[in-house]
C-alpha cells in the first residue's frame, strides 16, 4: 500500500465531446449532434460535477487545466468563461497556471478566439494534422490546408503565444517527400510545439473496419529517422514519444499525466486519477460516457467506474507513463508520485538496464535509445 | 430376446447419422422435448463443434411397432471419420444389423464402404437408407444404383427418408425390427460378454459398456476380466436411453453398461471378454486387433512448470482414449515434453485442442511425423518416432516407410486431378475401377505425404467430392534424409524434418521460406538456415523490427494503453523463447503449410 508524504500534482481535466463529423482514426469519446450543442445543459453539468468532487481535492492547488475534445472551440467563449470562471472560484490554482484548449481549424472565428484567451485560455493544441489537402481529405477532416494558416493567424491575433501543432505521419499513401514537407510547413509557422505523431489503427475506429493502404514500416521508420532531424534541425527537442517544445515550453499538463500526477476528470467519459493521503490508496475513476447520459444522470451518479489501483498495477502504470519521457524519471518523482519505495523497482530496472534498454543516469533511471525505440518491450519488463 | 435388435449406422460425416439418431430417440420417446438438446449422441462440445461423433456410445430404445410388440433397439453410435475406423469394427461387433445411411443428394463416399464392407465381413445385415430425400438435388435412382454397384448390396427398394424433416422414419423403423435378425445367445450358459467401449467417469469409475453374448449379469454379481482374472463386485447395471438407466439385471442379447467401482481404465480393455466369478465362461471370446498409433508429433508446455500438470491431463486423457500413447521427450530447443502418438492428424488436432481448452494448457506442438524403421549398419531394426532420432548417415544401411493403401472414391469428372495428386505424393496406382458415376481408385503411397496435406488438397481438387479412406500396409525402403533447421546458426531438433532426398532441396528452400513469414519480426535479425548434414541448403532472414511502441498515449485514460500491451503480451503466449528468438507455435508446424 502506497505513503504519500507529499501528495503528487494536481491538473484538471475537462471533457467537451462533440464534433462537427467523426474521424475515420478518431477512437476518442466523441459524438456528432444533430441540431444544436446543448451548451448551457452541459456546462451545468460540469459543474455540478466539479462540486460534487471538490472534498476529493479539497486543499490542493490545480496546476494546470486542459479542455479536449470531441472539439471544444466548438463552445462559445461565454461557456469556456463559464466554466473557467467557476473553477477558479471554486479551487486554488497556481498563478499563471497552464490553460490548454483544444480547436480545430474548421472552426475558427476571431471573436470567438479573442473570447477564449480572455476567458483565461492561454495555450491553443491546433488539429492541423496535416497541410496536404488530400490527405485531410483522406483522414476525414473538415478543414483544408489554408484554414490551418488562418487558425493560427486569428489564434496569435486573439493574443495566444503558446500554441501546439497537432501533425501526424504515415498517412495513407503518404510518401517521405510529403511527410517532409507537412512538417517543414508546421516548422515555419514557429509553433511553441509540435505533437508529431504516428497514425495508429485503433480498434473500434472506421480505419479498423477497413484498413486504408499505409506506407510500409521501413518507409515510417525513414520519415521518422528524417523528421526528428528536421525538427531537431529547427529547435524542436523532442521531450516524449510524440511530443517536440522549443525553448523548453513543454506541455506541462501532459507532463503531469506521464509523471504520474493527479487529475480531476469532468465532462462525459473524461478519465480521473486522484491519491488519497489518509488511506494511501490511488483511484482511478472514468464519467459515464454517452453526452445525454452524463447530463442527466444526478449529481452522485456521474460516474460510471472506480477502482483503486494495487501496488503491482501502480508500478506498472507509472512506467508505461514515465518511460515515454526522454529524460524518464527521478526516482524521488517515483517515490513521490507514487508513495511506494523504489527498492520495488530495483531488480526490474537492473534487468532492464542488462539487456540493454534502460540507463541510470544519477538519480533517474531513462530509456536507452534503443530501449526508446522499443519502449513496449521496455514496458513489458515491468508489468 | 427376440425382441431386441441391435444396430449401428455407418454414414459418412454431414450424411445425417446423428441426426437420424435424434430422431430415433424423439420418436421411441427416450427423451422429452425439452431435454432434446441438438444431436444429444455427439456429447463432447469439441464433438458437437466439429459435427464428428469421437467416441462410440449407446442408446436403448423402446419401440412399438405396428403388430402390438415392444421392441428394444439398441443402437450403437459409430464415429464417422478416417482416424477413428478402429472404434467403428468395434461398435459393429456388437451389433446384429447396420444401417447403411446415404446422402442422396450427394453419393456413397470411400469411409462408408470401407465401414460397410467390415459390416458384412462380420456377418452383419446392412441396411441401405437414403437420407436427405427432400433435397432438390437428391438422386435417390442413381444413389440407389450406385450403391449397388460400389458396395454390392441390394438397394433398390431401400428406405427412403429425411431425419431431419421426418419423412419415412416410422416405416424405417418397421422395417428395421423386421429386417435386422435378433440377437442369438444362451441365456442359460455362463456368461460371456464382450467389453465394447468403456471410459472414465469421475462420480462412478471406470463405466464399461459390454454387449452380452451368453449369460446374464446381475448387480451384486462378482465379475471376472478373463484376460487378467482380475474380480470386481457389480455395483450397478443398466442401459442408456440416452438417460442413465439402472436395471436389476443385463440379460443375453442386450447392450448396456456395467459399473463395477474400478478406478484404472486398464483393467477393462476393449474387447476383452467378462464373466462371472462363480460360474465362469471356458473361453474367451475374439477380441478386437490393437489400434497402432500412425502419427507422432511432440508436444510441449511453453511454461517449463507446466509439465508435471501436462502429464497429469495426458493419463486423465488416455482414460477415455485408449488410443493415444505417449512418453516422455526432452529437446534441447523446446524442454522437457512428450512424443505422443496419434491414430491420424484429426486425432492429434481433437488430443491439442482437448489438453488446451479442458486442461487449460499452453502447449507449442512439432510437426506430425510418421514412424520410420531404420536398418542399421549393424543390422539392427529401430523404429523413428522422431526426425532428431534419426542415427548418423553412416550408421544406416537403409531407412524404410510406411506405406499405405489409399482407397479413393471420386466422381468421374475429378479423377484426372486426383491421379495427378496421387502421383505428385509418390502414389503408385493398384486398381481403378469405374462404378458408376464414380471411379474406385487404390493407389499405394507414402504415409508421410498424407500426414502432411493430402486430405486437404483431395478435398480441393474435388470440390470437396472425392473421399477417402486408407489402411497401413507396409514397410518400404525409401530415398529419406534429414532436413535441419537452424535459427541463428543453432540447429533447433523440434523443426528437423524426414522428407524424401529428391525434394529435399526444394522442401528445405519452402520451410526456410515459410519460416520467415511466420516468426514475426523482433528486436534483432533472425537468421534462418535449412541444411542436410552440414550443408547449408537454404537461409532466409527475419529483419529486426525498427521499434516497438504505441504512437499515441491518450491523456488521462490509461486503460487503452495497457489493453493494448496485454494484447501483445498475449501475442506472446504461443510462442517459445529460443535463445532469444521467439518461435510461434505456427513456425514449428511450417512443414505442413509450404504450398507444395
Amino acid at each position: 500500500m502506497p505513503e504519500f508524504t507529499i501528495l503528487p500534482p494536481l491538473s484538471l481535466y475537462i471533457h467537451l465531446p462533440w464534433c462537427v463529423k467523426k474521424c475515420p482514426y478518431c477512437d476518442f469519446n466523441s459524438h456528432t449532434y444533430d441540431s444544436g450543442l446543448p451548451e448551457d445543459e452541459y456546462i451545468n453539468a460540469l459543474i455540478s460535477d466539479l462540486e460534487y468532487q471538490l472534498p476529493t481535492i479539497w486543499g490542493r492547488r490545480i496546476i494546470s487545466i486542459f479542455i479536449g475534445g470531441g472539439t471544444p472551440s466548438l463552445f462559445s467563449a461565454e461557456s469556456i468563461h463559464k466554466i473557467l470562471s467557476t473553477v477558479r472560484s471554486h479551487l486554488n490554482c497556481l498563478p499563471d497556471m497552464e490553460v490548454t484548449m483544444e480547436a480545430n481549424p474548421g472552426t475558427v472565428e476571431q471573436n470567438k478566439f479573442n473570447g477564449f484567451y480572455q476567458a483565461g485560455v492561454n495555450r491553443l493544441s491546433i488539429g492541423v494534422q496535416s497541410f496536404d489537402d488530400k490527405k485531410l481529405l483522406a483522414l476525414g477532416r473538415i478543414h483544408n490546408a489554408d484554414e490551418s494558416y488562418n487558425a493560427v493567424a486569428v489564434a496569435r491575433k486573439a493574443g495566444f503565444e503558446n500554441i501546439n501543432l497537432d501533425l501526424m505521419f504515415g498517412l495513407p499513401d503518404q510518401n517521405l517527400q510529403q511527410c517532409l514537407s507537412d512538417l517543414q510547413q508546421a516548422i515555419d509557422l514557429f509553433p511553441q510545439h509540435i505533437s508529431w505523431y504516428q497514425l495508429t489503427i485503433e480498434p473500434n475506429t472506421f480505419f479498423y473496419n477497413q484498413p486504408p493502404v499505409i506506407p510500409e514500416d521501413d518507409d515510417i521508420w525513414e520519415m521518422q529517422q528524417q523528421g526528428q532531424q528536421l525538427l531537431a534541425g529547427a529547435d524542436y527537442l523532442q521531450y516524449e514519444i510524440s511530443a517536440y517544445a522549443k525553448n523548453n515550453q513543454q506541455c506541462k499538463h501532459n507532463l503531469n499525466y506521464w509523471q504520474f500526477g493527479d487529475y480531476l476528470a469532468l465532462g462525459a467519459g473524461a478519465h480521473g486519477k486522484i491519491s488519497r493521503a489518509d488511506t494511501g490508496e490511488i483511484n482511478r475513476y472514468w464519467q459515464i460516457r454517452k453526452p445525454a447520459d452524463y447530463m442527466q444522470a444526478s449529481v452522485e451518479n456521474k460516474t460510471s467506474g472506480r477502482e483503486s489501483i494495487k501496488t503491482d498495477q501502480i508500478i506498472f502504470e507509472f512506467m508505461l507513463n514515465s518511460l515515454r519521457l526522454k529524460q524518464g524519471f527521478e526516482i524521488q518523482t517515483f517515490e513521490q508520485n507514487t508513495g511506494l519505495n523504489v527498492s520495488l523497482i530495483s531488480t526490474r530496472c537492473e534487468q532492464a538496464i542488462a539487456e540493454g534498454l534502460l540507463q541510470r543516469k544519477g538519480e533517474s533511471y531513462a530509456p536507452t535509445e534503443r530501449g526508446y525505440l522499443f519502449l513496449n518491450d521496455l514496458i513489458n519488463l515491468f508489468s | 430376446m427376440q425382441n431386441i435388435r441391435n444396430f449401428s449406422i455407418i454414414a459418412h460425416i454431414d450424411h445425417g447419422k446423428s441426426t437420424l439418431a435424434d430422431r430415433f430417440i424423439q420418436t421411441c420417446g427416450g427423451l422429452s422435448e425439452r431435454e432434446m438438446e441438438a444431436q444429444v449422441l455427439d456429447s463432447m462440445d469439441l464433438e458437437r463443434e466439429r459435427g464428428i461423433t469421437i467416441k462410440a456410445q449407446c442408446v436403448s430404445l423402446d419401440y412399438k411397432a405396428n403388430n402390438g410388440e415392444i421392441y428394444q433397439l439398441n443402437f450403437i453410435d459409430t464415429p464417422g471419420h478416417v482416424d477413428f475406423s478402429y472404434e467403428v469394427s468395434r461398435s459393429l461387433q456388437a451389433c446384429e444389423g447396420a444401417l447403411l445411411v446415404v446422402d442422396a443428394s450427394q453419393g456413397v463416399e470411400a469411409q462408408s464402404v470401407a465401414n460397410c464392407y467390415t459390416a458384412i465381413e462380420l456377418g452383419l445385415e446392412v441396411m441401405p437408407i437414403l437420407n436427405k430425400i427432400d433435397l432438390p438435388a437428391a438422386e435417390p435412382e442413381r444413389v440407389a444404383q450406385e450403391i449397388e454397384e460400389i458396395i454390392g448390396i441390394e438397394a433398390t427398394d431401400a428406405c427412403q427418408v429425411s431425419a431431419k424433416s421426418g419423412i419415412g422414419i416410422d416405416e424405417l423403423l418397421e422395417r428395421l425390427v423386421e429386417e435386422i435378425p435378433a440377437p442369438e445367445g444362451d441365456p442359460d450358459a455362463p456368461l460371456k460378454a464382450l467389453i465394447v467401449d468403456s471410459w472414465f467417469d469421475s462420480y462412478v469409475g471406470v463405466v464399461t459398456l459390454v454387449r452380452i453374448i451368453d449369460g446374464s449379469i446381475r448387480k451384486g454379481d462378482k465379475m471376472q476380466i478373463m484376460s487378467t482374472g482380475r474380480s470386481f463386485g457389480v455395483d450397478f447395471v443398466g442401459i442408456f436411453t440416452p438417460k442413465r438407466e439402472d436395471m436389476p439385471v443385463l440379460e443375453c442379447g442386450q447392450v448396456g453398461f456395467i459399473i463395477a467401482g474400478i478406478k484404472e481404465i486398464d483393467s477393462v480393455k476393449v474387447g476383452d471378454t467378462i464373466t462371472l466369478q462363480d460360474n465362469p465362461a471356458d473361453e474367451v471370446l475374439e477380441g478386437f486387433k490393437e489400434v497402432q498409433p500412425r502419427v507422432f508429433a511432440g508436444m510441449f508446455p511453453v511454461e517449463a512448470d507446466d509439465f508435471e500438470n501436462f502429464r497429469e491431463a495426458l493419463d486423465k486423457l488416455t482414460l477415455n482414449d485408449s488410443a493415444l500413447q505417449f512418453e516422455p521427450e526432452s529437446s534441447t530447443a523446446l524442454g522437457f515434453g512428450f512424443r505422443i502418438g496419434f491414430l491420424g492428424m484429426l486425432h492429434m488436432e481433437i488430443v491439442q485442442e482437448r489438453l488446451e481448452r479442458e486442461y487449460d494448457l499452453n502447449l507449442i506442438t512439432t510437426a506430425p511425423t510418421v514412424v520410420y524403421e531404420v536398418l542399421k549398419t549393424d543390422g539392427n531394426i529401430i523404429q523413428i518416432h522422431n526426425p532428431s532420432d534419426l542415427p548418423e548417415v553412416n550408421y544406416i544401411e537403409e531407412i524404410r516407410e510406411p506405406i499405405i493403401q489409399a482407397n479413393i472414391l471420386v466422381p468421374q469428372e475429378y479423377v484426372g486431378n486426383v491421379i495427378s495428386l496421387c502421383i505428385e505424393k509418390r502414389g503408385v496406382q493398384t486398381n481403378m475401377q469405374y462404378m458408376g458415376a464414380q471411379v474406385a481408385l487404390t493407389y499405394d503411397m507414402p504415409m508421410s505425404e498424407v500426414v502432411l496435406d493430402f486430405f486437404d488438397r483431395l478435398k480441393s481438387v474435388s470440390r470437396g467430392y472425392a473421399s477417402f479412406d486408407y489402411e497401413f500396409k507396409y514397410f518400404q525402403e525409401s530415398k529419406l534424409t534429414k532436413v535441419d533447421i537452424l535459427i541463428n546458426s543453432e540447429r533447433v531438433d523440434a523443426l528437423a524434418v524426414i522428407v524424401h532426398a529428391d525434394a529435399s532441396q526444394r522442401r528445405g528452400r519452402e520451410v526456410a521460406d515459410k519460416m520467415r513469414e511466420l516468426i514475426p519480426r523482433q528486436m534483432f535479425d533472425i537468421a534462418i538456415q535449412a541444411a542436410i548434414g552440414r550443408q547449408i541448403i537454404a537461409r532466409s532472414t527475419v529483419k529486426a523490427l525498427r521499434k516497438n511502441v504505441t504512437a499515441k498515449c491518450y491523456g488521462g485514460d490509461v486503460s487503452r494503453k495497457k489493453k493494448l500491451l496485454e494484447k501483445q503480451k498475449k501475442g506472446k503466449k504461443r510462442m517459445k523463447q529460443f535463445g532469444r528468438v521467439e518461435i510461434p507455435q505456427e513456425a514449428f508446424l511450417a512443414v505442413l503449410k509450404v504450398d507444395s
